[in-house]
Parts: structure tokens; C-alpha cells; sequence
């Protein structure tokens, strides 16, 4: 009888113990933010393009409400190299607790991830395919996929016989690499459906030059996907002015306004589009999991869209299509 | 309940009353502290999610109001383009303005909307398209897009249906002009002709939606709520993340919103935590959603932060009073305590100070009787002690009465002068085993057998001396003989009947000894036919001061306190006595059997 009111005591007594315990935790869990702060390196901060910008918004959207600190920037040219070192250095002396970054291809630069990463910074790489050098939690388009996407709209548009040429951008470049594999990998199953992968650098003329070089040297040749807005814009000019834009099929990924005009026209066939707010909200997001220690995974693909122009003005491509501000 | 029950660990290890009981008051104190939290805690979150619901619906009301006011705006610019004659005769289908005419209407027009432009900023573009192929702008040159096609548009095909009904579309990109690809929030509306029957045009009014987007995002409704906007059919016209949305990496509770009411407030409580959702419907069948998470508003944090500190602060308060107050009710307690431990050190002339009248006290006082009774009985088993002591030393001196041993030496003496031998003999050794009896002996108690030998040897002794005065005769039953008695339990009184009755009557007396056992024990009678005593007499008998009969002898009453002392109250001596008649006195002790014993 007296033990059982002791029980009965005790037990009243451990629970109130834990009540108080939670309480205490759950105040703490909501008070112990110190405010980490994320670093986000672009590969352009210029106004003008449209993709990284929204990657920025995406970025914010991300952190919004975490109560980490955004830091955004990055070189104005996506190709300036010794920039995006610069920028990085300086991200080694601030060390901040993570750094989201869509790296230049550039061995320099790969030099500086390395060392951010052996001072502690927690590292998110975007738009990049992965690096086994690198080896670090990656976040990107699925390049080969995109670019088997891309084969088989050629295929379908040329009614299952498609002779294909490709306009990448440079030779070095490890996203069109995997972009073209993709692509054969569509298409190899057609006979002789292969012209080949020439190299525009980004150049609009050079990429008209070559086309126009392609029109005339394979007149059989049916499609023509351009690796780089450039690349789209140079080769519709040339089947544009060869007349044959019935003929050959136009297919480019990334978006632009001159692009959409491209496709309002029809010059356009499709245009695999990445989400780059995606691309900036997961970078973020897994950079803020990565600080708690959270497990992420290593690689994590941001699909594409196709847009065509039957669904250029669905709700949903309108926003992709037309960021925003 | 008596079963005895060990319990599996030490549930109550304090061993002083004074940690039992802070320990008693702290869990005391802690429940009720924590009841009250509790209660206190629900209450203020109550409070704050009543506050919070009423501080989103407030937000959202405004935030209604404002876009209300955009969507007036542009009613009120459709109603004026309506109104408008230039407009009426412009794209009348019997207009009579000829190709030529109408550069005059297309500036009036065009002036008029750029007029209203001027002065509304929030306005992106103002057109006309008449069903006879002619359209006006806000803007003097027009190119339209050649590749959108007007009457595929939305805005176009619903204002058409509705017919003279204005219509606001979802946000959208306004691809109708070219090069301009804007976000804008259409409203169009069918004109309608002069008679108000047949149709003659779509009227158009965009509204820049980052007038909308601004005016949402400039809302704070803490860290990470947000406002967005569905459409009556659960479309997205807004929302912050809808990209995210899109792509299926953030959910929205679209379902629960468009079912929800205006005015109406819901708990979401999930992963991302708990939040509310605001609804209020716009009238143009839009629903405005404001968002605002419970741990994010204000004072709720604070709130609680005060609430635990002033907790901990009365727990800590409560702790030191409760370990004060045991102290103070148990100081009496432990002052008695005190006391025991001088009891029990043998000091008994303790007393416990009773200064409250509590159940403290009561021990206090019951403590001091205890301790008091103790040493009276103490007192008293010291006083019984010492008359069993003098009791046995006047026995002794009965014994060897001094009187006696002269007489019966003087009678040996004479015995032997007249050369009886044999008398001699016989008296020497009945003295001697008198003698023998008495001291040998070291237990007080000795079966009646030996008492009896006893007895017989000095009536023998008594008998050679008196010779034909004295007669006596023995009746004791054989079933006693085995039993126990005191040892010269008899002598006494045998002695004071010779003394006392006999000696000093005229004639011969019969001193008669019975032993007998009775309902309540053994019964001894020593009855003789002497002179007997008056009632004074044997009153004086009793109250014999040092209990002395006379001459030296041994007292009736130090003989009936002896028996009173080895067997009780209940037993004793009682004395009957008759003026020339004789007296008998009557002696009752308990049956002792023989082997066991008293201790």
C-alpha cells in the first residue's frame, strides 16, 4: 500500500520532469538558430541572363524562412574563369558554413573547390556533370538524358529517319559531351542518321557559317540540334535563308526570348529547357541540410521540360519560358 | 497485507523525516507547477493563433482591397472605352467609315488610351479589336504578332462567351504585340453595338502583375509566411514558389483551400509545421490565401521564454521554502528524539518540552508519561526486591531464633544430666535437620514433603520439650506431596500457636496441621485449641509495625507479603480466632507441581 503511493508519487514525479524537459527542448530547438550563412557562386550574375537569374530567385525561395544568411555572386561572363577564382578565394577567407556553386569548367577553379572543401565549407556543385576529381554532393540537369530527349523529338519530327548534325559550343565543354552521347544514344539505332558535332564556341556567325556550310555539304541532312543559344540562333538564320526551314528540323536547348520568337515562327521545333529555380531552391536547400547534417544523396538530377510549340503557354512553361521580375 | 514486500529498488531512500517530507512538498510543488504551465501554456497558444488568425485575416482583407481596386480600375477603363463614341463607330460592322476615314478615329482612340496610361502606371496596355478586322492600341504604331493569333487568345475566346461580361484572365505572358512578352492580368469584355445586341468587338485591358506580385511579396507575415492566390477552380493565379509547385517539389493544400469558405481560417499542422490559411474570396472569383506559421509570429516565442523563466524562478522559491519548512516541522520531532537518546543512555529523569499542542506535542506529553511510569515501576521493582531481601533475612533469624536454640540445648542438657540418652539423640539430630533444612536449601521454593520433615522435626523438638502440654497431628493429603511450597512457610505460625496458645493455657493443647488441595490451589490450615485472641488482638496482629508478633518471632505480615510477593494477590493468609477457643490460621499459595516451577 505505502510502496504503491510511492510508485504512484515517483512516477508523477518523472513525468512532471518530463514535461519540463520538453519544454526546455522545444524552446531551445527554436532559439539556438545562429544564422548560417550560405554562399551562392553563379556563373554569371549579369542581369541579362535569364537562367541564372531565376537560379538566384530559386536560391532565395530556398532560404527563406531557414534563417540562414544569402550570399549571392559570381563572375559577369560564365566563361570568365580567373573571376570566378577571384570570387572564390574570398569565399575561402569569409568561410562561410556552405558554399552552392555552378563551377566554370576550369582547373583553377577546381583547385579552389578542393581546398573551400578541405577548409570545412560544405559544398553543393550545380550544372556540372559529375566530377569524380571533384567528388562532391552535385546537383544538375541530367545532361545525357536531356540530350537523349532532344534525339528523339529528331526522330519523331523526321518521321524515323533522321540525319542529324550537332552545333555544341566548345570542344572542352563536358555538359555538351554528355548532351551529344545522349543524343547518339536516341538516334544510333537509325542508319547513317549521324552528321557529326561541330563546334561554334558560342559564336552566332561562326555557328551560321557552319550551318550553312552543313546545308550545302549534306543536303540529306534533316535536323540540325544546337547545343547553345548561339549555336540555335546562327543555324536558323542559315536554314532560314536557305529556305529549308520545312526541311530541317531546329531543335536547341535553353531558352531565350529569340529562341521562343524562333518557335513562334516554327523555326523551332523544340527546346529543352532546364528549371533553373529548381536548380538554385535544391542548392540551397541541400546546402542548409548538409550544415544540419543531414544525410543527402550525392547526386540529385533537375529533370528538363520539352516545350514545343503547342504548350509554350501553359501555365507552366509560360513561368519557365518568361521569368519573372 | 501482511505479506512482506520488498520493494525493487530503494523507492524512498531518505532516511530523515526532514528530507522525506521537502521531498513530499517538492513533487508537490513541481505537479502543481506543471499543471499550471500546462494550463497557462494552452491558453497563450490559444491566444496567439486567436491573434495570428485575425492578424492574416486583416492582411488578406487589405491585400483584397487592393487588387479589388486594380480590377475596378480596369472595369471602370472598359466602361469608359464602351461609352466611347469613337470606339462605338470605329469597330461598328455598318460603320461608314471608310479605309481612308479612319486614321482621324484611330488617334482620338489611341489618345484617349494613352491618356488613361498616363496616369494609371499599373496599366500595361489598353487595345481594341473589332470584329471587322480593325484594331486600335494604346500606342500610335502597332505591330502585332504575326505568329499569335488574337482570336486563339484566352482572354479573346472567354470575353466572347461571356458576351458583354467583362473577364479576368490568370496571369499570363501577352504575346499579342510584337518583340513584348509581358506578364500581365487581362480584362476584356465583348462591345457590343449601339442597338446592344449584336456584337462588334473584344476590348482589352492588361494589368501588370508586378503590380500584384509587388504588392504580395511586399507582405510580412513573419519569417516564412507568404500570401498566394487561387482561382475558383484551384488554378494557381499566384504564388510565390510556383515554380517550385510545378515541379512537384513543394505542395500546397489547394484541395482545402478551394473548399474552405470566405473569411474562413484552417490549421495545417505537417512536416513543414504548423500554419494557418486565411481564405477570402475576391469578387471576381478569385481567393486571396495568406499563410503565416505558428512558430514565426511574434510574442510566441517571447511568450514562452518569460512563461519558463518565471516557472523556474517559482520552482527554485518553492524548493528552498519546502526545504525550510520541513526543517521547521520536523525540529520537534528531533528534539524528541534527543530525548529518547538520553532514555535510552538510562537517564530517565528526562522531560520532553511540550511547546505545541499538535500531534507532536501529544507524543511529547505521552513521552513524558511513558518515561515517568517507567521509573515508578523501576522504583518499584527496586523496593520488592528489597523486602524479598529483608523477608529472607527475618526468615533466617526465625530460624534461628536464638530463644529457641537455647531452650532446646538447655533441654538436651537436662535430658542428658538425667541420662536419657536416647531422648538426646532423638532431639540432637531433629535439631540438627531442622537446621540442616533451612540453610542448605538456596531456592525459596521446596516440595511439601521436605516442608513437612521440616515441620515434623521441630514439633518434635517442641514436643520433648513440653512433652504432655503439647499434642499435635499431621493431615496433609499425599496428592500435595509432590508440590511446591515456600520453604518455612509453616514454622511461623506453629510456633506462635505454642508460644501464644499453648504455653500459657491451663491444661494440655492439640496443635493440628491440615494441607489439603482445593479448587484454587493448596490450602494449609494450622489450627490449635489454645487461648484464642480477642478482635483488638488480632487487629493489633495486623498492624504490627515492624510485623513482629512478639518476642522476636517472625510477623504474620512480612509472612503473608512474602507469599503475596512469590504468588500473587490472590493468595495469602487469613486468620480466624475465638476467645478460649483456639485459633486457626488458613495460608493459600498456588498448586506447583513439582517438577516445573515459578523460575
Amino acid at each position: 500500500m505505502r510502496i504503491q503511493r510511492f510508485t504512484v508519487g515517483m512516477g508523477l514525479l518523472v513525468a512532471a520532469t518530463a514535461l519540463f524537459l520538453v519544454f526546455y527542448f522545444q524552446l531551445y530547438r527554436g532559439g539556438s538558430a545562429n544564422e548560417p550563412r550560405i554562399a551562392v557562386m553563379l556563373k554569371s550574375t549579369n542581369v541579362r541572363s535569364d537562367f541564372w537569374q531565376t537560379v538566384r530567385e530559386g536560391a532565395v525561395a530556398g532560404v527563406k524562412g531557414s534563417g540562414a544568411r544569402l550570399e549571392v555572386m559570381g563572375s559577369l561572363q560564365d566563361t570568365d574563369a580567373a573571376a570566378q577564382v577571384r570570387l572564390l578565394e574570398d569565399v575561402l577567407l569569409r568561410k562561410p558554413e556552405a558554399l552552392v556553386v555552378a563551377p566554370i569548367e576550369d582547373a583553377g577553379v577546381r583547385k579552389v573547390l578542393a581546398r573551400i572543401r578541405e577548409a570545412g565549407i560544405k559544398l553543393v556543385v550545380m550544372d556540372m556533370p559529375t566530377d569524380p576529381d571533384l567528388d562532391a554532393v552535385t546537383l544538375s540537369s541530367n545532361y545525357a538524358e536531356a540530350g537523349r530527349e532532344a534525339g528523339e523529338i529528331a526522330v519523331a519530327e523526321t518521321a524515323g529517319a533522321p540525319r542529324v548534325a550537332v552545333l555544341s559550343d566548345y570542344e572542352s565543354s563536358s555538359v555538351s559531351a554528355e548532351r551529344v552521347k545522349g543524343i547518339r544514344e536516341a538516334i544510333d539505332a537509325n542508319e547513317n542518321s549521324f552528321v557529326g558535332t561541330f563546334y561554334s564556341e558560342n559564336d552566332e556567325d561562326r555557328a551560321y557559317v557552319l550551318a550553312t556550310n552543313l546545308l550545302s555539304s549534306e543536303p540529306d541532312m534533316n535536323a540540325i540540334i544546337a547545343l547553345s543559344e548561339p549555336a540555335a540562333l546562327g543555324a536558323a538564320k542559315a536554314v532560314e535563308e536557305a529556305g529549308k526551314q520545312n526541311v530541317v528540323k531546329l531543335i536547341a536547348f535553353d531558352s531565350s526570348l529569340y529562341e521562343i520568337k524562333l518557335m513562334e515562327e516554327g523555326s523551332l521545333s523544340a527546346m529543352i529547357v532546364q528549371r533553373p529555380f529548381n536548380m538554385g531552391y535544391l542548392g540551397v536547400r541541400t546546402a542548409l541540410k548538409l550544415i544540419d547534417r543531414k544525410p543527402v544523396p550525392r547526386m540529385t538530377y533537375i529533370d528538363s521540360i520539352v516545350v514545343t510549340r503547342d504548350n509554350m503557354y501553359s501555365p507552366e512553361n509560360q513561368k519557365l519560358l518568361f521569368p519573372f521580375r | 497485507m501482511f505479506r512482506e514486500r520488498r520493494p525493487l529498488f530503494p523507492l524512498f531512500p531518505l532516511k530523515s523525516i526532514q528530507s522525506s517530507i521537502a521531498f513530499a512538498f517538492s513533487v508537490l510543488i513541481l505537479l502543481t507547477i506543471a499543471a499550471t504551465s500546462l494550463f497557462a501554456y494552452r491558453l497563450s497558444v490559444n491566444a496567439v493563433e486567436r491573434n495570428s488568425k485575425g492578424y492574416i485575416q486583416e492582411v488578406i482583407n487589405q491585400v483584397n482591397t487592393n487588387i479589388q481596386s486594380y480590377v475596378d480600375n480596369m472595369e471602370n477603363i472598359s466602361l469608359l472605352a464602351m461609352t466611347n463614341k469613337d470606339v462605338k463607330y470605329y469597330i461598328s460592322s455598318n460603320s461608314f467609315i471608310g479605309n481612308e476615314g479612319r486614321r482621324p478615329y484611330e488617334k482620338r482612340i489611341s489618345d484617349l488610351f494613352q491618356s488613361i496610361l498616363y496616369t494609371r502606371k499599373d496599366i500595361a496596355s489598353i487595345m481594341v479589336f473589332g470584329y471587322n478586322g480593325r484594331f486600335v492600341s494604346d500606342r500610335r504604331i502597332t505591330t502585332l504578332n504575326p505568329n499569335a493569333k488574337v482570336e486563339e487568345q484566352a482572354w479573346y475566346v472567354n470575353a466572347q462567351r461571356e458576351g458583354g461580361k467583362s473577364v479576368i484572365s490568370e496571369p499570363h505572358v501577352q504575346n499579342i504585340i510584337q518583340n513584348e512578352y509581358r506578364w500581365v492580368v487581362s480584362l476584356s469584355r465583348e462591345l457590343k453595338n449601339s442597338d446592344g445586341m449584336t456584337a462588334d468587338g473584344i476590348f482589352l485591358v492588361d494589368l501588370n502583375l508586378s503590380v500584384i506580385n509587388d504588392l504580395l511579396s511586399q507582405i510580412n507575415l513573419g519569417k516564412k509566411g507568404y500570401v498566394f492566390i487561387v482561382d475558383g477552380s484551384g488554378n494557381i493565379v499566384y504564388h510565390p514558389e510556383q515554380q517550385l509547385i510545378y515541379s512537384n517539389l513543394r505542395s500546397e493544400q489547394i484541395a482545402e483551400v478551394v473548399r474552405a469558405g470566405s473569411g474562413t481560417t484552417f490549421k495545417v499542422e505537417d512536416e513543414e509545421g504548423k500554419r494557418f490559411y486565411s481564405v477570402k474570396d475576391t469578387s471576381f472569383g478569385w481567393k486571396i490565401v495568406g499563410v503565416a506559421y505558428a512558430e514565426d509570429l511574434i510574442g510566441y516565442k517571447s511568450t514562452l521564454i518569460n512563461f519558463l523563466f518565471i516557472t523556474l524562478g517559482g520552482v527554485a522559491v518553492s524548493l528552498v521554502i519546502s526545504v525550510l519548512l520541513s526543517r521547521r516541522l520536523s525540529r520537534p520531532i528531533r528534539n524528541l528524539q534527543r530525548n529518547m537518546r538520553k532514555v535510552e543512555k538510562g537517564n530517565f529523569d528526562v522531560q520532553a518540552e511540550v511547546t505545541q499542542m499538535n500531534e507532536i506535542g501529544q507524543l511529547a506529553r505521552t513521552f513524558n508519561m511513558m518515561v515517568g511510569q517507567i521509573k515508578n515501576l523501576m522504583q518499584e521493582i527496586f523496593d520488592t526486591h528489597e523486602n524479598k531481601r529483608k523477608s529472607e533475612l527475618q526468615l533466617l533469624q526465625a530460624q534461628i531464633n536464638p530463644h529457641f536454640l537455647y531452650n532446646t540445648l538447655d533441654s538436651i542438657v537436662w535430658m542428658a544430666e538425667t541420662k536419657k540418652h536416647e531422648e538426646v539423640v532423638e532431639m540432637t539430630s531433629a535439631l540438627a535437620k531442622l537446621f540442616r533444612a533451612g540453610i542448605t536449601k538456596e531456592q525459596e521454593l521446596v516440595p511439601i514433603r521436605i516442608e513437612l520433615e521440616h515441620i515434623t522435626n521441630y514439633l518434635l523438638i517442641q514436643k520433648m520439650r513440653y512433652s504432655s502440654k503439647l499434642d499435635y497431628r499431621l493431615e496433609i493429603s499425599d496428592s500435595i506431596l509432590g508440590c511446591k511450597t515456600l520453604k518455612i512457610l509453616l514454622q511461623p505460625f506453629v510456633e506462635n500457636a505454642i508460644y501464644h496458645g499453648i504455653r500459657n493455657m491451663p491444661g494440655s493443647g492439640t496443635i493440628v496441621i491440615r494441607g489439603m488441595e482445593t479448587q484454587d490451589g493448596i490450602v494449609f490450615e494450622v489450627e490449635d485449641d489454645g487461648l484464642g485472641m480477642t478482635e483488638e488482638q488480632l487487629e493489633k496482629i495486623w498492624e504490627a509495625p515492624d510485623g513482629e508478633w512478639k518476642n522476636g518471632g517472625i510477623g504474620i505480615r512480612n509472612v503473608n507479603e512474602r507469599i503475596r510477593l512469590y504468588f500473587g494477590q490472590a493468595y495469602g493468609i487469613s486468620i480466624r480466632s475465638e476467645l478460649a477457643e483456639g485459633t486457626c490460621v488458613t495460608i493459600r499459595i498456588p498448586k506447583i507441581e513439582g517438577s516445573g516451577g515459578m523460575g
